[in-house]
């Protein structure tokens, strides 16, 4: 995993919180006698509202919480969580530790990879499905398992993950 | 399923509604916050009562409940935190996500009579980032609990003031250590700190704060209300009361199991468990999570308790038991609980950071059938070289499960350099069918 | 102050303070430790692990007293896990092994970690020779590798012109990350992902936002982070490297010169010396680009039929010397004047007015050029204490509370600056910023106080800060002349009312008391101030309000003072010092007291002037006006330095004899009639004051420029063309006599100056009487339509020698005029669109930036960027400059 340069010179654009959020950021600043403790939670606002955190997203939480961008930067890409680019409607999450692995993860993970026809990472064009492996989810004792955005879905095999991919659209 | 599940953890934890506050009531919950904190009880008797009932932490490090309590600092002007440690991230553990699920108020109980112990007027429950939807039943469960004045201002009627917040993580292993949770909590990247000063004394914004882990502190409400002595009544002498085991692999039964602690494993997995799936042959069982030491399908007599893991060359840790067949390669295992390390490790101290890198490398060449023969010896210096050095227990907890695989299987890895392929691999032979039809 | 503590290391024992951490007491004991994460302006880390030592406490009995054992030394217990030696801190009695066969397997087994991904780059790494991990390596390391995996690469990257980032060689020890947040408050660099694929960036992989300082450079240990100006030039062992004084300002960093052959080729921190260690600013660390330049003089140049030729240098020097002799007879001695020097070494300085004089026999001889008013030459130092001793840059790192007064230190002092941001992020240092615009140090993230007070309102501000101290009751310890003088000054700051110091200045009284008070109750404080204050048209009248400010607050004591000076330039003190003021000669005393000349005559042959001489703007006048007609300029480049340039192009047009000495020909050397080639800072040893009044000896690092002379071998020089008996073989020979008539330089030496240099200061203080009372205050009309003019240093340029370089310029991009958003829109300028500013003597133009850190009513100019001719607008009068703005009429093809 190399990183290529992005290295843009432009500052990304401005964007500001939705009138949806301001309530949300309110509330989640309110939370901690600190303005940056509440940079995971607004962090969280700005994914569920644009889907990821683009660069514009991390200075606007940078500016929210009162820290320095490259420290949002810095603590965006700490965490797995935070999807960096964009990913599509049904975030697909395997979990391939060890608990899972022992009951069939890996070849559960081949079977979504043929179905939906991409690897790890990588997002359908129609923009339904992202697939990603992901370590322990806490499930163990309903391995093999994975979780779609935050849903759980345990006990699963190509059957069922198969009719589960029909239900998400 | 009418039966008890449980002791008393798991006793009515499948009890219908059990998420609403007037069914937790109904069954004595919140009694608790009456009694000592309406009931204007000494806060310092609390922290006494747990000392006594000789509760020690759920989570893995095991530390005395009470005495944790009892390192905040009596005169600091410094406002207090009482921090619940719900990340559960160790591999094979799950049983903060079930009680969690099915009986927050418990937690939020045992948060506000802890809270109270230790004089913190604010709580927060540190979630790890894909339990979003157990934030949603929390944070549901808080409102409630307020609306009923038992989180605000005249907590249970009396002079108490607590305020209570969830708080998502965002997929870091490493903030289940409480000061990287701490780092996280208060807006940082989740990387450990110094101790000394410990939490205890200068812990979330440099004020005295107590991290618990979620059963620990579910444990309280029942221990204040029937007393130690009614916890003692199970466990051992130096390891009381019940502990929730999560178990995983290739037994009948997976799943949460509420047991006394000193059962032995055996008893817990043949008994509660239903065994081993036909056909299948227990080749060892790792106890307490994948940070600690493996035992050998001919130690798994041992008690569930924290001195006989010891004793035993292992960890009870979280109590995260995962059974491992005898169709199972030990390598390829290792393999993937190293991965796991590697891709955890916070990147902050030089042991863990590198070495976890190194071990899979080392242990990808093995599997690929490329190992030597001294990558055996390698791969214990290597693990010898993090354990004690790292900054904080993720060195260990990556390097120990290598340690104690080479003493029990050194066969296994042996067969691998000396035959280029595993001993067996049941989890090989599935992909590569899977291939061949698929193909 | 707790105990020492007795501490064995290695079975060496040693006695250090309480609170020494284990690594230091190794040092004491002469173990060496090593260290990667930990620095020594750095707080505690513990992360990279290379330091981890064993550990062990004596046992305690029942009676909390170590047992003893059977030899009967205490019985040591030993700490299960080996412990960071960085982290740990000392107890008493504590034992501590880094050789013993646990402690060399941990140490080797980290260090075996350090290379796991550490790419073999020592070929192609700048890095490799004075390299940390290179050096350690070699001490304990392996000669050979176990890792034979594939190592994790990343690619590598500029981070903007300066850093250059090689990430695979990164070992996380984050230093960088640090440096930059807590000393330079500069935020711009984060390590982003985890573990192993940990890589320090700056957001989103754009350029650094940042002083580009490259302290992240200096302080990485390997080659990760390094200076592209000079990748790829040198070798460390190719280089011959000296420690100089920077060239820039005054806080007098060392700064280490790498040379090769005849140029400079990098400037580095020295680690452990100076005021500055490790620290240096983007103009110190890459500014020593002109000395290398071809375009320096390297050739005298006389005007002959009205072009400017080479000469040899004693055609020149005769030329130069017959002409002073000439104008001197026919128009007396007092036709001659000379100006500049704030940059030259003491030496010089001091032989520059004596050649004034003692040999030409004139008492105009000014420094300070830039100043708009007549200020007398002992002001500051009256103002800064008298010469008691002074606060210095180490102190500030402690202070609890510092003033900053009217100075953007980002530009002026950068280093005073970091002082104080490590200060606010370490010991909580708290800073209250008097600045009208939003300098960096009144951004809310270093927790200060903005007293933002309209431009113009200097005055009120010190008389409010000055009556809210005074009415907390007598300081503590004022001494005897300022405590009989405190009445008065209350009584004369009656008439500065509350109310009127609000309007005035647009700050809430409240605050201004706030100041004031945690001035007065803080142990450890600092008021420090520059060139705002003494180049302002009230100059004489602002230095005695901050002396009454720093009485009022206790802030100058009687043995003590905590108000600092920083001037604009590196040797400004020594200027001041060696008399380059026309009212005071060497050492202060008054040139119009015949006992202070008697101290000098004899030693300079002959008497002294007794006529008043003439200050800077005051030569400036006389010389336009003709009755100057000789004029030495040295290091300063007039044209633009002058305060008015109607007047300075009136005064070289008059001239009948104009020498300069410099590095490089520019606008005034154009209109000299005798050029002399000066060498660089770099190229000449001696010695500079800086703004602790700290002699410090810069050392030479390369040999001088071909025909280029030392300011102190032309003015030698020119007064024996002129018959004076001088006969210095060194500059030491001149210290020697500085050191022999100067009372505050007596005992000093250039060898005793060797060390970390000599803050002289005087018992007595070397400027009599008490401090003066507020000044009333004056009914200024105010102008509407009128802009203030603000001004002031920048950081990336300082002066015209930071023009000739290639860097510094680039950063500093093109000049900008900043008005404030609503200036902009009742003007209707778009940001970007060129505006026309018009002062009292001019007009300019310049491109316009809107920026809400400048207030409304007022534009602000940085001085020094060479397309920017702001003497043009004329000399500020009155409380300051106001110009008029508009929009820029089109430029017709």
């Amino acid at each position: 995993m190399s990183h290529a340069p992005v290295m843009p010179t432009e500052a990304p654009p401005r964007i500001e919180w939705p009138e949806s959020c301001r309530a949300e950021v309110k509330e989640a600043l309110a939370r901690y006698p600190n303005a940056r403790s509440a940079v995971l939670p607004v962090l969280w606002i700005a994914q569920r509202q644009w889907g990821w955190v683009s660069p514009s997203a991390l200075r606007l939480v940078a500016d929210t919480v009162g820290l320095p961008s490259p420290e949002v930067f810095g603590i965006a890409t700490f965490y797995t969580m935070f999807n960096l680019k964009p990913v599509g409607r049904h975030h697909v999450q395997v979990c391939m530790t060890l608990s899972c692995s022992l009951m069939g993860a890996d070849r559960l993970f081949r079977h979504l990879e043929r179905k939906l026809g991409i690897g790890h990472g990588e997002t359908t064009p129609d923009g339904r499905f992202t697939l990603r492996r992901v370590e322990c989810l806490a499930a163990c004792g309903g391995a093999p398992c994975l979780q779609v955005n935050f849903d759980y879905h345990e006990n699963l095999n190509e059957a069922k993950v198969d009719a589960l991919l029909e239900t998400l659209k | 399923m009418s039966a008890a599940r449980g002791p008393f953890l798991f006793a009515d934890i499948e009890t219908q509604g059990l998420r609403s506050i007037d069914t937790y009531r109904k069954g004595g919950g919140y009694e608790m916050v009456k009694t000592w904190i309406g009931g204007h009880k000494a806060p310092e008797e609390c922290i006494e009562v747990v000392k006594a009932s000789g509760l020690r932490g759920r989570g893995g490090a095991g530390f005395p409940t009470g005495l944790k309590w009892s390192f905040v600092p009596k005169e600091s002007p410094k406002p207090r935190y009482l921090v619940c440690n719900a990340d559960e991230s160790e591999p094979g553990t799950f049983k903060d996500r079930e009680l969690m699920e099915k009986n927050p108020h418990l937690l939020i109980e045992g948060m506000i009579l802890a809270a109270y112990a230790i004089k913190a007027n604010t709580g927060y429950i540190y979630l790890r980032g894909e339990f979003e939807t157990i934030q949603r039943i929390l944070d549901q469960a808080i409102a409630e609990a307020r609306a009923a004045g038992l989180i605000g201002d005249k907590v249970g009627g009396g002079d108490f003031r607590f305020q209570l917040h969830t708080h998502l993580g965002a997929g870091a292993y490493i903030c289940g250590e409480e000061t990287a949770l701490l780092s996280s909590l208060e807006g940082f990247r989740g990387q450990p700190r110094l101790k000394p000063p410990f939490p205890a004394v200068e812990g979330l914004y440099a004020c005295p704060t107590i991290v618990n882990n979620v059963e620990t502190l579910m444990n309280v409400p029942a221990i204040l209300k029937n007393g130690a002595p009614w916890f003692r009544q199970w466990g051992t002498e130096k390891s009381p009361g019940t502990k929730i085991f999560s178990v995983s692999g290739p037994v009948k039964r997976p799943g949460n199991y509420e047991v006394p602690l000193g059962m032995p494993l055996s008893q817990l997995l043949n008994q509660h468990c239903g065994g081993p799936q036909d056909g299948v042959r227990i080749k060892a069982v790792i106890p307490g999570g994948s940070s600690v030491p493996l035992l050998p399908a001919s130690m798994l007599d041992t008690g569930l308790d924290f001195e006989a893991m010891v004793a035993a060359g292992t960890l009870l840790g979280s109590g995260g038991v995962i059974v491992i067949d005898d169709r199972t390669c030990i390598v390829d295992a290792l393999y993937n609980i190293t991965r796991f390390y590697e891709h955890e490790s916070c990147g902050k101290c030089t042991p863990c950071r590198e070495g976890t890198y190194w071990m899979s490398e080392i242990f990808e060449r093995l599997e690929s059938g490329h190992g030597r023969e001294k990558d055996i010896d390698l791969l214990w210096d290597v693990s010898d070289n993090i354990m004690g050095k790292s900054f904080c227990a993720l060195g260990d907890a990556a390097a120990m499960p290598v340690l104690g695989a080479i003493k029990h299987f050194r066969e296994e890895f042996e067969h691998h350099i000396l035959h280029k392929r595993c001993l067996v691999n049941r989890r090989r032979e599935e992909i590569e069918a899977f291939q061949a039809v698929t193909a | 102050m707790s105990a020492p503590v007795k501490v064995t290391v290695n079975g060496r024992t040693v006695e250090v303070p309480a609170g020494t951490l284990v690594t230091d007491a190794a040092r004491a004991a002469e173990i060496h430790v090593p260290i990667f994460c930990s620095h020594a302006k750095l707080p505690p880390l513990g992360a990279c692990r290379i330091c981890v030592v064993e550990v062990g406490t004596p046992r305690l009995g029942p009676d909390r007293k170590p047992v003893l054992g059977p030899d009967g030394q205490p019985e040591i217990v030993w700490m299960p896990k080996v412990q960071t030696g960085c982290t740990t801190f000392v107890s008493d009695g504590m034992h501590v092994r880094t050789e013993s066969p646990v402690a060399v397997k941990a140490r080797k087994g980290v260090m075996e970690f350090l290379l796991v991904n550490h790419p073999l780059d020592c070929p192609v790494c700048d890095e490799g020779g004075e390299c940390q991990l290179q050096d350690l390596a070699f001490a304990f390391g392996q000669d050979f590798s176990r890792m034979d995996e594939a190592k994790r690469t990343f690619e590598s990257e500029d981070l903007g012109p300066v850093v250059k980032k090689e990430a695979n060689r990164c070992i996380v020890c984050m230093r960088c990350v640090r440096y930059c947040d807590e000393i330079m408050g500069d935020d711009a660099l984060t390590a982003h992902q985890r573990g192993v694929w940990t890589e320090i960036s700056s957001f989103n992989r754009q350029p650094l936002e940042c002083e580009q300082c490259g302290n992240c450079i200096e302080v990485c240990p390997v080659g990760a982070l390094t200076a592209l100006p000079y990748r790829f030039k040198a070798r460390p062992w190719d280089l011959r490297q000296h420690i100089t004084i920077c060239p820039y300002c005054s806080n007098g960093c060392s700064v280490r010169l790498g040379v090769r052959g005849d140029a400079v080729l990098r400037a580095r921190g020295t680690e452990f010396r100076g005021v500055n260690q490790e620290y240096l600013c983007v103009r110190g660390r890459f500014g020593y680009e002109f000395v290398n330049r071809g375009e320096r003089l390297s050739t005298a140049l006389v005007r002959s039929g009205g072009t400017l030729t080479p000469a040899r240098f004693d055609e020149a020097v005769t030329l130069a010397a017959t002409q002073l002799r000439e104008i001197a007879a026919v128009h007396g001695p007092e036709a001659v004047a000379f100006l500049g020097g704030e940059k030259l070494l003491v030496e010089e300085q001091y032989l520059f007015q004596k050649l004034a004089r003692a040999v030409v026999g004139t008492p105009h001889v000014d420094a300070r050029t830039r100043f708009t008013a007549r200020v007398e030459g002992a002001a500051i130092l009256k103002a800064t204490g008298g010469g008691r001793p002074l606060v210095s840059l180490a102190d500030l790192t402690r202070a609890q509370e510092v003033l900053v007064l009217g100075e953007d230190l980002q530009g002026e002092s950068p280093f005073i600056q970091a002082q104080l941001v490590r200060g606010q992020h370490h010991r909580a240092l708290h800073m209250t910023i008097a600045h009208p615009r939003r300098v960096k140090l009144a951004w809310e993230k270093f927790r200060g106080d903005w007293l933002a007070y309209r431009p113009g309102s200097e005055q009120a501000l010190l008389a409010g800060l000055t009556r809210a101290a005074l009415a907390l009751g007598d300081p503590p310890n004022p001494g005897d002349e300022a405590r009989g003088a405190l009445d008065g000054m209350r009584r004369s700051l009656e008439a500065w009312t509350p109310e009127r110091i609000e309007t005035s200045t647009g700050i809430a009284f409240a605050r201004i008391e706030a100041a004031a008070k945690r001035l007065r109750e803080a142990e450890r404080k600092a008021i420090v101030f520059g060139r705002a204050l003494t180049e302002h048209p009230a100059a004489a009248m602002l230095l005695q309000a901050v002396e009454a400010l720093g009485w009022a607050t206790g802030a100058l004591e009687a043995t003590r003072s905590s108000v600092m000076y920083a001037g604009p330039n590196n040797n400004t003190q020594g200027a001041l010092d060696m008399g380059l003021a026309p009212d005071v000669l060497p050492g202060y005393a008054p040139a119009s007291d015949a006992t202070a000349r008697q101290v000098f005559e004899p030693s300079w042959g002959g008497a002294l002037p007794t006529a008043r001489g003439l200050s800077a703007p005051e030569i400036l006048k006389a010389a336009a006006e003709g009755r100057i007609k000789a004029l030495w300029v040295v290091s300063d480049h007039w044209l633009r330095s002058a305060p008015d340039r109607a007047l300075v192009d009136a005064a070289l047009a008059k001239l009948e004899l104009l020498i300069v000495s410099d590095l490089f020909l520019n606008g005034t050397g154009e209109r000299a009639h005798v050029v002399f080639p000066a060498v660089s800072f770099a190229e000449k040893e001696g010695v500079v004051v800086n703004c602790e009044r700290r002699l410090q000896r810069s050392v030479r690092a390369l040999n001088p420029r071909r025909g280029a002379r030392t300011d102190w071998e032309i003015f030698q020089a020119v007064a024996q063309a002129m018959g004076a008996k001088w006969s210095y073989r060194t500059a030491e020979d001149v210290f020697r006599e500085i050191a022999r008539l100067v009372p505050a330089y007596h005992g000093t030496s250039w060898g005793a100056l060797l060390g970390g240099g000599h803050a002289w200061a005087s018992e007595r203080p070397l400027v009599a009487g008490p401090p003066e009372a507020f000044a009333a205050p004056s009914s200024g009309e105010v102008n509407g339509d009128a802009l203030w003019l603000l001004s002031g240093g920048t950081l990336f340029l300082q002066g015209s020698l930071s023009y000739h370089g290639e860097l510094l310029p680039k950063l500093a991009k093109e000049a900008r005029a900043r008005i404030h958003p609503e200036d902009a829109r009742r003007l209707g300028i778009e940001d970007g669109e060129p505006i026309e500013i018009e002062g009292p003597g001019g007009t300019i133009r310049v491109a316009s930036r809107i920026d809400g850190d400048v207030p409304a009513g007022s534009v602000f100019i940085p001085y020094a960027y060479s397309e920017v001719e702001l003497n043009r607008l004329g000399a500020p009068a009155g409380e300051g400059m106001r110009v008029k703005a508009r929009k820029a009429a089109m430029v017709t093809a």
